[in-house]
């Protein structure tokens, strides 16, 4: 992975892209960067679709913003691009400012190559056509041969290749997302932007294609932003995640931190399932003395000596935070493949969900509360048996009680969409 | 569908014949006609080139301003934030409802003494011009009212363009003015050609505009020597004829290979900040309506306000012309969507070679010029001698504009019958075994929507239509048309502004149900 392109001599003048002909990622830095549109016909006051969004990424990297519809990841992606003016902060591609209170680099001076959600293949434009189409500027002139040659090279990359003459109307819907990412990359971009480029595919497409996209986009080293609302695609296809929500970035991270380090509780939720369960936070060295709960009573598995701990319904659960200890009342982050059930008489199974490879199910406890848990399909329990309850697993996140919390809830899980 | 209907001559297939014949009948005849009178041909076809270069000349330049106005104006109104742009979406269109042959009136009437135009002129210190007639003016006049038929398609066509693909143009390295003319431009083609040919055929086949103006093009040719020199007149018709098929016969050719975007919806398109230019674009708006609504309105109105006010002109002289013309329009739809009706079914319901053929000859009749059909009407009758006591009466003259304005009724009517989806007339059939109640009951009101919209273009057209009603209607008999043209012949401008105005009015109050209150998606 090359380092960032600082140091590399050019002219801030010219609008001459960094590192033309060799296909190397820029870094992004991105500071305190709002976005805002005029609200449309009338109003006054502009919506803010962004709001004092910073993130570091380095050269070669590759970022997903993930968040639900309408959070500001394509404003953000978008502003990148130079598709929208922030109105606020800076942007820097490759250590030079393409964007801030005084500074605005046009949009086909950036070289900054971009997928749209739908392709936005020029319909009147053979697809060798719409490869070469970004060969032709004045910044990258090549040859008719080179060009030639680029495109065959193009096609192979996305695999497409005896498709040069055909109109993109002919073409399936991954085949059109392929050449549009054939196309954002033939002029040998620095940055690659992906707004939800599998979005508008069917689930098994989906897949193949953002494997295929993966290999391609760590093959050639470039940067890449990529936009996204599934959670699973960003942990699949980031190095890091950025989450946003109502126009801010909650929390950025590799998917395991986020997945096990949630800053906040709507993190927690929004990346998987969690269960939010009602504990008390205990510093007792040993956490050898539970409170009642429904778990075996003798079992401290997980929790290790000096560690911080919280008791809970399911027993001392070990904790990496020491967020709510002045506090006394937490809740705790269960995920609910954290759960372990085994036979026993304090829950009830009100669903079972097979899907395989594991298996999910939804429990009443005792004092009423619902829990999720996932085990794997060895052992199968079935709607209606009755289970004892566990925490099983590494150390996890808690945060002070906020109001009357119910003991345990399991969050809204499914945001995702698809 | 039943398979026993499969025989080829069905009789709704038989009907779909006889109409498409009747349809091309009036060409047929033209050209035919021209043939046989051809003793005289060599002499007659030398004094056609210089009317057909005048048309050609006069055809291209129009076609060519309303392009580049209804592409400028289209897309400052769908994709910048132009100050009031939904008041202009709305106010640029309305050219539309002057009949070119009462806004060349109007100007010649307000360039004249007493008139507005030469009043301001007057005002700020500038002679009018004394003549207002030739190419030029045709130009001004024709272009002026024209340019909505680019305009409207290419509104349509703007509010479905992905900005996706101009942004990717942009990305890819493209400025923004090579961005519109790589990317947008091409996605517009097919409805800047569209709206150009309109226009072109248009102009091709204006009659009283030209007239009035002075500017002898083959129409006025055709009028002119209709009587003193038939051959010419109809070697004239037949050459308008065959530059106006030619014409559309060019269009479908160039028409391009781009196929309809039917990708996932569009997603909204982002304003163009216009910042400082708002100001040169607000002026050119203004300026545009100004030539093609405001001046001529305001000319039309000085004098029928004069009129009015010295009493010479009243509006109860204007009762008997605008019932006739009510009476003449509403009869001319009636007919035409029961004339274009078997043809709609039989192409819609069971596709087959006839009625394609039978629909081809009824849409190819928009591009026939009114005047063509009605010198061909006229001479068939007179000089055939069982019918020519058909001459100059109301059956000949509802024909010849159901002729003229059939092909703007099909469309609609295959709207309306596809409103009737096969297994719903059959779902019907097992409840109401009576094709009259059942017809009554479930085809009428589903159909009601297309027909009316149907109805109502012909009688758009038919309320501002003017050679034929010259040519062909009974002694007598006179529409708000013509009574707009005798009083200018007259030289009362008074008289030609109030029927203008009420004219005017009336085909605004058809537009606004029909075109704009339909269009809702293009205004909001």
């Amino acid at each position: 992975m090359a380092s960032t392109l600082d140091t590399e001599p050019e002219d801030p003048t010219t609008g001459t892209p960094p590192n033309a002909g060799t296909q190397t990622g820029a870094s992004i830095a991105i500071s305190d960067v709002t976005v805002a549109y005029d609200s449309p016909d009338g109003a006054d006051t502009p919506i803010d679709a962004v709001r004092d969004a910073t993130l570091e990424i380095s050269a070669g990297s590759i970022v997903a913003l993930l968040g639900p519809s309408g959070c500001g990841k394509t404003s953000l992606l978008r502003a990148v691009a130079g598709l929208e003016r922030p109105r606020t902060g800076s942007i820097t591609i490759g250590g030079r400012v393409v964007s801030d209170s005084h500074t605005w680099m046009q949009p086909e001076r950036r070289n900054v190559g971009m997928v749209f959600q739908d392709g936005a293949l020029f319909p009147h434009l053979t697809v060798a056509q719409n490869i070469t189409f970004g060969l032709r500027g004045s910044a990258n002139k090549m040859s008719k041969r080179a060009r030639t040659k680029q495109v065959e090279e193009m096609l192979h990359l996305v695999d497409l290749d005896e498709f040069g003459d055909r109109l993109p109307g002919t073409l399936s819907g991954g085949q059109q997302q392929r050449v549009a990412l054939a196309r954002s990359l033939a002029p040998q971009p620095s940055v690659l932007l992906l707004d939800e480029p599998f979005s508008a595919l069917d689930a098994a497409l989906r897949l193949q294609l953002r494997a295929e996209v993966a290999r391609i986009v760590r093959r050639i080293d470039v940067t890449t932003i990529f936009v996204t609302h599934d959670q699973d695609e960003a942990f699949v296809l980031g190095d890091q995640v950025a989450v946003l929500r109502d126009g801010r970035i909650e929390q950025v991270g590799t998917p395991d931190d986020l997945y096990r380090r949630p800053n906040t509780r709507w993190v927690a939720g929004f990346v998987g399932e969690a269960n939010l369960i009602r504990g008390r936070f205990d510093s007792a060295v040993d956490g050898a003395t539970p409170h009642e709960h429904v778990g075996e009573p003798n079992n401290t598995s997980g929790v290790q000596p000096n560690s911080l701990v919280a008791n809970t319904l399911l027993g001392p659960v070990p904790l990496s935070t020491e967020q709510g200890r002045a506090h006394g009342d937490v809740e705790v982050l269960v995920r609910p493949e954290q759960v372990e059930l085994r036979p026993g008489d304090c829950a009830l199974i009100t669903d079972v969900e097979y899907y395989g490879h594991d298996v999910r199910y939804e429990l009443q406890l005792n004092d009423g509360s619902i829990l999720a848990a996932r085990a794997t399909s060895s052992e199968l329990y079935e709607n209606g048996d009755r289970v004892c309850v566990r925490f099983s697993g590494g150390p996890t996140e808690a945060w002070p009680t906020a109001g009357s919390a119910h003991s345990c809830r399991p969050l809204p899980t499914d945001f995702r969409i698809g | 569908m039943p398979r026993a209907a499969r025989s080829a001559f069905t009789p709704n297939r038989l009907l779909s014949i006889v109409i498409g014949a009747a349809f091309a009948g009036p060409a047929a005849f033209v050209v035919w006609r021209t043939l046989r009178l051809g003793a005289s041909l060599p002499d007659t076809l030398a004094e056609v080139p210089a009317p057909l270069w005048r048309t050609i000349q006069l055809a291209v330049l129009v076609s060519t301003t309303a392009a580049v106005l209804g592409t400028g104006l289209g897309w400052l109104t769908t994709r910048t934030n132009l100050p009031m742009r939904r008041v202009w979406r709305i106010v640029l269109v309305l050219p539309l409802v002057l009949p070119s042959f009462v806004g060349a009136a109007a100007f010649i009437a307000g360039l004249a003494p007493g008139g507005i135009i030469h009043d301001a002129l007057d005002v700020v210190g500038i002679d009018a011009p004394r003549r207002f007639r030739g190419l030029g003016a045709s130009w001004l006049v024709l272009s002026a009212f024209t340019y909505p038929y680019v305009m409207l398609p290419v509104m349509a066509r703007m509010v479905g363009l992905r900005s996706s693909l101009e942004e990717s143009g942009r990305l890819l390295g493209l400025s923004a003015s090579a961005t519109f003319l790589r990317i947008t431009l091409p996605q517009l083609k097919p409805a800047i050609l569209g709206g150009s040919l309109l226009v072109f055929l248009y102009t091709v086949s204006e009659f009283g505009a030209v007239q009035l103006l002075g500017y002898d093009t083959l129409t006025r040719v055709i009028y002119a020597t209709r009587q003193t020199n038939r051959a010419l007149s109809f070697a004239s018709a037949s050459v308008v004829l065959i530059l106006a098929l030619g014409v559309v016969a060019l269009e479908r050719s160039q028409r391009g290979r781009v196929t309809p975007d039917e990708r996932a919806s569009p997603l909204p398109s982002r304003t163009i900040i216009l910042g400082w230019r708002a100001i040169p674009a607000l002026l050119a708006c203004l300026f545009v309506a100004g030539i093609g609504l405001f001046v001529p309105l305001l000319s039309l109105g000085t004098w029928a306000r004069r009129g009015l006010a010295d009493g010479r002109v009243s509006l109860s002289d204007l009762v008997d012309p605008a019932i006739s013309t009510a009476t003449v329009a509403v009869t001319a739809a009636v007919l035409a969507v029961i004339v274009v009706l078997p043809v709609a079914i039989g192409s819609i319901r069971r596709p087959h070679p006839t009625s394609r053929i039978a629909s081809v000859f009824v849409i190819g009749g928009f591009a026939i010029p009114g005047l063509v059909i009605a010198l061909a009407l006229a001479v068939m009758t007179l000089n055939t001698p069982l019918l020519d006591r058909f001459y100059q009466t109301m059956g000949l003259l509802v024909l010849a504009y159901v002729i003229h304005f059939g092909s703007q009724a099909l469309a609609a009517t295959e709207t309306a019958v596809g409103a009737v989806p096969t297994q719903l007339r059959d779902s019907a059939k097992l409840l109401e075994p009576n094709w009259f109640r059942r017809t009554w009951r479930v085809d009428l009101p589903l159909m009601r929507p297309g027909l009316a919209a149907a109805g109502g273009l012909v009688m758009l057209s038919t309320l501002k239509e003017l050679p034929i009603t010259l040519l062909l209607s009974p002694i007598g008999f006179s529409t708000l048309a013509t009574e707009v043209w005798s009083s200018y012949e007259e030289g009362f401008y008074a008289a030609t502004g109030l029927a203008s105005l009420v004219l005017v009015a009336i085909s605004a109050l058809l537009t606004w149900v029909l075109v704009l209150r339909n269009s809702e998606a293009v205004s909001s």
